[in-house]
């Protein structure tokens, strides 16, 4: 009896922090986001804020506006993740690389990785500067605007400075482990290199991809700080908007800024519960 | 011949896309007049510096600050999240997919989210503002990526030797501290470093939830890169990179030394 309940002990301090915290925030936010407030005289659950929210133009805009920054920024850090780690995987030290490469975006916060790409990208950052002293433009004005533009280069050239890096790490640990002997059957049997690579260390590779995948998309998707610094005044991204919506002296707006956050959150959830279902195809073979 | 050539380019232009950033920012550190169109600053000079270590702006006590609530909320969170993944680790039990998913979910649900739902909570049992708030609230984003590394070190430790000494007739604090601290502490160490950097680098959950009285240094260094001052906002930048890789360095020293004196034990 005693051990049975062993494991439930061991894991209640981080239940509990989890529960207090993490979970009754959650809990809040969807209660709130259908419109239950007391505190803002709000006593009756309505589908109105959903129907509100997802029936705005402003919202639509910046829910598209964050599903393209995250999915473009994470669906290219995972390709060139994915080709780095290849690249590092065959080098004979590529430990001590893949060790240096990973550790320097991870020590480096997302706020002074958004400095770093406008230290470069904004009109007067060194990009326009080298390409005005080779005459390619003729004065910082004519350079594109990157930065603070609904196109989201910069906040898509941010996520990318720390997620490359991470994606090779993940793949690296899996990649090192897939031994040579694979690869040189491989092309005893007659494959080429790069019928090799897309047949028999991809797919081995398949897991780790998304799960870094899933935890690189999420985090964009939610993210707050980035496409502040670096995105346009319109569309904002969701987290900003939910934030400004947040920020209303008026409480009884705070269901807004709840329901996008429950969409937010609904939608990084639906695409991880895809990769569990994916993974779990993945391990039966 | 051609492939190794090949290979030795990608990884230079992907070594100069993380590189060359860094090289900018410590130029703007130390520069004193950088105007368009020049590409290198036309004079140098320790401005920004001055600023930071000048004692009007509080730097030097605002990130020794942040350093210790960082270093609180990584004491807590290997507190709390050892015994969990010990618990993940060695047993089967009822419910264990949906703690397993409980535990991860941070990593999924923006903080955003979660900062804003329990903000109000906090506010009503006055832990908002408070530093134990702040505390509290990093722990969250800090569980998984501690669980995740604890848990694979337990695994690789195995049950079996601490049963064994138990079964020589060592209590169960004896246990503890001779068999299994030693063996999880550099899997202890890493999981800390982690967890300090995501506390140390957290910007919108102090915001909001130290509602402006509790100061971090991310939170001191934002104005400076929201409003594009960018000689200043380039050294706290640095500052903020340089004692990251000092406590880095700290702790790999630790293990160093730890596993130069087990060795001694074992060999």
């Amino acid at each position: 009896m005693k051990d049975k309940l062993k494991p439930y002990i061991l894991l209640s301090p981080v239940l509990l922090i989890i529960a207090l915290v993490f979970l009754s925030g959650i809990i809040m936010a969807i209660v709130q986001s259908f419109g239950y407030f007391r505190v803002a005289g709000l006593n009756e659950f309505t589908l109105r804020y959903y129907r509100e929210v997802l029936g705005s133009d402003s919202f639509l805009s910046s829910l598209s506006f964050s599903l393209y920054t995250s999915l473009v920024s994470s669906i290219v850090a995972v390709i060139f993740g994915v080709l780095l780690a290849n690249t590092i995987a065959k080098y004979k030290n590529g430990n001590n690389v893949i060790k240096y490469l990973y550790g320097i975006p991870i020590i480096v916060p997302h706020i002074v990785s958004v400095l770093l790409v406008y230290n470069i990208l904004s009109n007067t950052g060194v990009l326009p500067r080298i390409l005005y002293g080779i005459g390619i433009i003729n004065s910082a004005s004519e350079f594109p605007s990157l930065l603070y533009d609904e196109n989201g280069i910069g906040i898509i050239i941010t996520y990318l400075w720390k997620e490359i890096p991470f994606v090779a790490f993940t793949t690296y640990t899996v990649l090192a482990r897939i031994s040579d002997e694979f690869l040189e059957v491989a092309s005893d049997l007659g494959a080429t290199n790069k019928q090799a690579f897309f047949h028999v260390t991809l797919p081995l590779l398949m897991p780790s991809i998304l799960s870094s995948f899933i935890i690189i998309f999420a985090f964009s998707f939610g993210a707050y700080e980035v496409p502040l610094l670096l995105g346009p005044t319109k569309p904002k991204a969701l987290a900003v908007q939910a934030f400004i919506e947040y920020s209303n002296p008026v409480l009884e707006n705070r269901p807004y800024a709840m329901v996008i956050n429950v969409i937010i959150t609904f939608i990084s959830f639906i695409l991880a519960s895809i990769y569990y279902r994916l993974f779990q195809k993945i391990h039966k073979y | 011949m051609r492939d190794k050539n090949q290979y030795k380019r990608i990884l230079a232009i992907f070594i100069c896309f993380l590189i060359i950033p860094l090289g900018v920012l410590l130029i703007w550190s130390f520069s004193k007049n950088w105007s368009w169109p020049n590409v290198f600053p036309s004079k140098f000079g320790l401005r920004g510096w001055e600023y930071f270590f000048d004692s009007s702006s509080n730097s030097i006590n605002i990130l020794f600050f942040s350093i210790c609530l960082s270093l609180v909320v990584t004491f807590f969170t290997l507190i709390i999240t050892i015994p969990a993944a010990k618990a993940l680790s060695f047993y089967e039990f009822k419910g264990k997919k949906i703690i397993e998913l409980l535990i991860y979910a941070p990593i999924i649900v923006p903080p955003v989210a979660v900062a804003m739902g329990i903000h109000f909570q906090f506010i009503k049992i006055g832990l908002a503002n408070t530093f134990i708030g702040v505390v509290l609230v990093h722990i969250i984003p800090c569980i998984p990526y501690s669980v995740r590394i604890l848990k694979s070190v337990f695994e690789l430790m195995g049950r079996n030797i601490e049963e064994e000494a138990l079964d020589l007739g060592a209590n169960r604090l004896q246990c503890y501290i001779y068999i299994t601290l030693p063996l999880i502490l550099p899997g202890v160490l890493s999981a800390g470093s982690i967890v300090f950097i995501v506390s140390f680098s957290q910007y919108f959950l102090t915001f909001l939830i130290g509602g402006g009285r509790v100061v971090t240094f991310s939170m001191l260094m934002f104005p400076f890169i929201q409003s594009g001052d960018r000689m200043i906002a380039s050294v706290y930048s640095i500052v903020f990179i340089v004692t990251t890789v000092v406590v880095l360095f700290i702790v790999e020293k630790m293990t160093y030394k730890f596993y130069r004196d087990v060795k001694r034990w074992y060999l």
